[in-house]
């Protein structure tokens, strides 16, 4: 607490409005895309400016519910985004603990390469990696979707610095305690780490529910697209269409999801950004 | 030495078990890929044709002849040219702007974090619609001004920077952040050690705050690279690489060579060019940060 | 019987030697407190006691039976951590229930058990609570209370009371003492602080450099320390050591004399040692008698309400500590007479074995 304040300086002032400025530069399009989608299709064939002015209509929301494969598309999402984040969960924190509190032989060597994976991008695998799900004869399927992204060491170097936080005495007591390792792992160190769950969870959701690169590829039946994949698939001849409303209306119905997401765990989902999970 | 740092209780093989899962899906989807990719580069395998054996150098030097891959090759530099002191100058104005506790900057750093969270897909449908050259939003703006819509997207000048633009307005919130945590880690006495020292505004900003998180520059410069590096999405969605090429990236030419082209040894060689390109990029960043003494 | 029997046993990590062949026999029912300074092996000596820290060498017996291969669960034992390390998502009740479910404990009996452990504490009203939600105090009694309930064969208490404030760690000292004697079990206690060695031990193992310098009671401790190590590490102030001279025989016993002059009758045989011999004269503050003897300069008083410390110069410059009543009247750089007690001194040899009568 402050127990005196200078005035404002002109400088603060200036600074102020210039990210106030910045922000609604930043929000413009999101707000004029929302308001494009309350519009007929047959007004913003002629003009797209006046958002504010009638007339107003859900048509465009209607339609995506009667016609369009959006919905089969967020089921498709739902299921990658879910089956990728609980199998990461699971898979990353098994690791991190083995990697932050159990010894065995090699365990240097092993998490030097998990280290290395940083350094490869997807773009170096990407037509090696989609031969070899041809040649399994794996691709339109969700294990294809899901699998590739699991290898992503993030999770795992998250997990092992979160765990290496956690008092070694708390796994001493445990053991002293006649706890197994699983036992520990299961009853003591998941439930510690719930905040860093929680972390590594939203980020790998929204993760998986953009992915675009990989779906891409790998899910070529329009039954098997991924909203990103599909809502892409519907871009072309763009400026002569006539339904843009209709658009916008998808653009908005594919973004609600995570940007719901976002303002409920917003902290998490920074927190992962900058590296580390809540304190 | 039974005992290696860190772990708890005696050293045993079948502890390995908790990270075996994560080393075999590692192993299997990411190692293995690798290597395969590079005998790829090596060899003549096309998806129609099947695999016509090693070839050497010769989908180097093909890519080398390709005028279209150098082309990509020269827009992509050119993008990350653009887009990382963008990121860098925006993403440290924005964190040290925001970077304190007051709850009107808590919504704006929360506005221009937000963006970050739509998929590629939405934050191109709505820049196309943004740079309509009739009826977009940027005619819209401009139109208030009495100026004529401009189309970016046909210019071979624009078109690259407008899709620069898009990027820093899609993911401006990472750098923010990792700014953000920079200038979280420096120690509050030191801005009360330079206010008894009578430090101004600016002196404090150049003799403390930006020498104190000079290896989050560095950072973040880095990862920007390499995140620019990848452009992709933007560029296949917003101007599908046209016009006349200018604004196709590496990573398009990857995937035209290997998913259309199915020219699988021809992609992976070029996939192995923007591994290297990239790794150099970055150990250069980070040699010449450290030639700086951070 | 010795309850407790540690044989030869050794320890390094990498290079350095924290443990050096150590042997020990602890009997049942004992209050042992493992004390020494920093880095000097003793909470490695209880963690290989617990198991968790492997052996290089030897071997450890619990109650007849060796325990160094079984697993720490399985040992019999139960800890005390320095930081407590209760479980922190589970309640009071559930941290004591927690080991006594892993082998598989009637629930009605954990119940007996909690409850027992919880009124011998005074917790009973805690139970609901997470640890969270506790003080320092109460962490640590829940913290003693998970290892009663187990009933083990011997409680490990790893510098429990170091995370608590001055007026607490006094009170807890004395409820520890006061469990000891209700419980009954082996007690191994290891702490730097020689107050809380002296006010619980039944026997004090004082360590140094991964070796155990003296085993004692802790007047025994105090009386006669065995070298000069120990003779400095216990007592407050610590003792005043004195470069002497061995100068003459007086009746069989030694006479030293001190920097300016004075001499100093020893209880030591004079026989073996030979005039002029460097010797190390130790002699604790209420063994300084002032009045008479070497002049000494005042430099420092140190007033503790019922005595005073009395920190003077000799003639050579070395310093003297000495008590003086609480309400003395004294001032810095005065000139006091000081004299010592010479059958309460103590000498050590060069290397620093203390010389007994």
């Amino acid at each position: 607490m402050q127990t005196y304040q200078r005035g404002k300086s002109l400088g603060d002032r200036v600074l102020l409005a210039a990210v106030i400025g910045l922000a609604l530069v930043w929000l413009a399009p999101i707000v004029w895309v929302i308001g494009l989608s309350f519009k007929p299709n047959e007004v913003l064939m002629h003009s797209t400016g006046g958002i504010l002015a009638p007339p107003f209509t859900l048509k465009n929301y209607i339609d995506i519910l009667a016609a369009s494969s959006v919905f089969s598309w967020m089921l498709n999402s739902t299921i990658v985004a879910v089956g990728q984040t609980v199998l990461t969960l699971l898979i990353a924190s098994l690791a991190g603990y083995g990697f932050a509190r159990t010894n065995f032989p090699g365990r240097s060597v092993l998490f030097v390469l998990v280290l290395a994976a940083l350094a490869v991008p997807e773009q170096a695998i990407i037509v090696p990696l989609h031969t070899m799900f041809a040649a399994a004869d794996l691709h339109n399927t969700y294990a294809a979707l899901i699998a590739p992204r699991l290898a992503f060491p993030f999770g795992v170097l998250l997990m092992t610095q979160y765990f290496r936080a956690i008092p070694p005495e708390i796994d001493e007591a445990a053991l002293l305690d006649r706890a197994s390792r699983i036992k520990i792992f299961f009853r003591i160190i998941l439930p510690l780490s719930i905040p860093a769950q929680a972390t590594l969870g939203i980020y790998t959701f929204l993760h998986a529910w953009n992915e675009y690169f990989w779906p891409l590829v790998s899910a070529t039946k329009p039954a098997m697209y991924t909203l990103t994949v599909g809502l892409a698939s519907m871009q072309t001849n763009f400026a002569q269409t006539e339904g843009i409303g209709f658009l916008m209306a998808q653009a908005v119905f594919a973004g609600l999801p995570v940007l719901i997401l976002y303002l409920f765990f917003q902290r998490h989902i920074i927190a992962a950004v900058a590296g580390g999970p809540i304190k | 030495m039974a005992e290696a740092e860190g772990g708890i209780g005696p050293s045993h093989w079948t502890n390995a078990a908790f990270v075996a899962p994560y080393m075999l899906i590692l192993l299997g989807m990411l190692f293995m890929p690798l290597c395969l990719g590079i005998w790829l580069a090596f060899q003549d395998y096309d998806m129609l044709g099947g695999w016509s054996g090693g070839v050497g150098i010769e989908n180097f030097q093909n890519l080398l002849d390709d005028r279209i891959f150098r082309g990509t090759v020269r827009n992509t530099l050119k993008f990350v040219l653009m887009t990382t002191p963008a990121f860098v100058a925006l993403g440290l104005f924005l964190a040290l702007a925001l970077n304190n506790t007051l709850r009107r900057s808590a919504l704006l750093r929360a506005i221009f974090f937000g963006s970050s969270v739509l998929s590629v897909t939405i934050v191109t449908l709505v820049w196309r619609l943004v740079y309509l050259p009739d009826r977009g939003l940027l005619a819209n703006a401009l139109g208030l001004f009495g100026l004529p819509g401009v189309d970016l997207m046909t210019s071979q000048v624009w078109a690259l920077p407008a899709i620069a633009i898009v990027t820093v307005w899609w993911i401006i919130g990472l750098p923010m952040t990792l700014f953000l945590a920079g200038l979280q880690q420096i120690p509050p006495e030191l801005y009360e050690a330079a206010a008894l020292d009578n430090a101004g505004r600016w002196r404090t900003l150049t003799g403390i705050t930006l020498p104190s998180i000079r290896r989050t520059i560095v950072v973040v410069a880095v990862i920007e690279v390499i995140l620019q590096f990848q452009l992709f999405g933007q560029a296949l969605l917003i101007t599908g690489g046209g016009p006349d090429n200018s604004t196709r990236p590496m990573v398009q030419f990857i995937y035209e060579a290997g998913f259309r082209d199915l020219q699988l040894g021809f992609a992976a060689a070029a996939s192995q060019v923007l591994f290297a390109l990239m790794l150099i990029a970055a150990l250069a960043q980070f040699w010449a940060g450290r030639r700086k003494g951070v | 019987m010795a309850d407790l029997s540690l044989r030869h046993v050794s320890k390094r990590f990498g290079q350095v030697e924290v443990i050096r062949d150590l042997s020990l026999e602890i009997p049942s029912g004992e209050f042992a407190v493992f004390l020494g300074p920093s880095g000097c092996g003793k909470s490695t000596l209880l963690r290989m006691i617990a198991g968790l820290e492997t052996l290089g060498a030897g071997e450890i017996h619990l109650g007849g039976a060796r325990i160094d291969t079984i697993a720490p669960g399985d040992r019999g034992v139960a800890m005390v951590f320095q930081h407590y390390a209760l479980y922190p998502h589970m309640t009071v009740r559930q941290n004591m229930a927690f080991g006594l479910r892993n082998i598989a404990t009637p629930p009605n009996e954990i119940e007996r058990k909690i409850a027992d452990a919880a009124e011998m504490l005074e917790i009973a009203e805690l139970l609901e609570r997470k640890p969270g939600q506790l003080s320092g105090g109460q962490r640590q009694r829940v913290a003693i209370g998970r290892a009663i309930v187990k009933q083990p064969r011997a409680f490990l208490f790893d510098e429990p009371l170091s995370n608590l404030d001055a007026a607490l760690r006094s009170r807890t000292r004395i409820e520890l003492a006061r469990l000891h004697q209700r419980v009954r079990a082996t007690m191994i206690f290891v702490t730097h602080d020689q107050v809380e060695a002296m006010t619980m031990a039944t026997r004090i193992v004082v360590m140094n450099q991964g070796r155990i310098e003296q085993i004692g009671t802790p007047m025994e401790i105090y009386q006669r320390p065995r070298t000069r190590f120990v003779a400095g590490f216990i007592g407050a102030p610590a003792m005043n050591f004195l470069p002497v001279a061995a100068v003459r025989e007086e009746a069989g016993h030694l006479v030293v004399t001190l920097p300016g002059g004075a001499s100093v009758t020893t209880t030591v045989p004079a026989a073996g040692l030979r005039s002029g011999a460097a010797l190390t004269l130790g002699v604790r503050a209420e063994h300084v008698h002032p009045g008479s003897g070497a002049p000494a300069r005042v430099d420092v008083i140190e007033r503790l309400g019922e005595r005073t410390l009395v920190y003077a110069n000799l003639s050579d410059g070395s310093t003297i500590v000495y008590d003086e009543p609480g309400d003395v009247v004294l001032q810095v750089g005065e000139t006091v007479h000081i004299a010592i007690d010479g059958a309460a001194a103590h000498l050590f040899d060069a290397q620093g074995m203390a010389l007994h009568g």
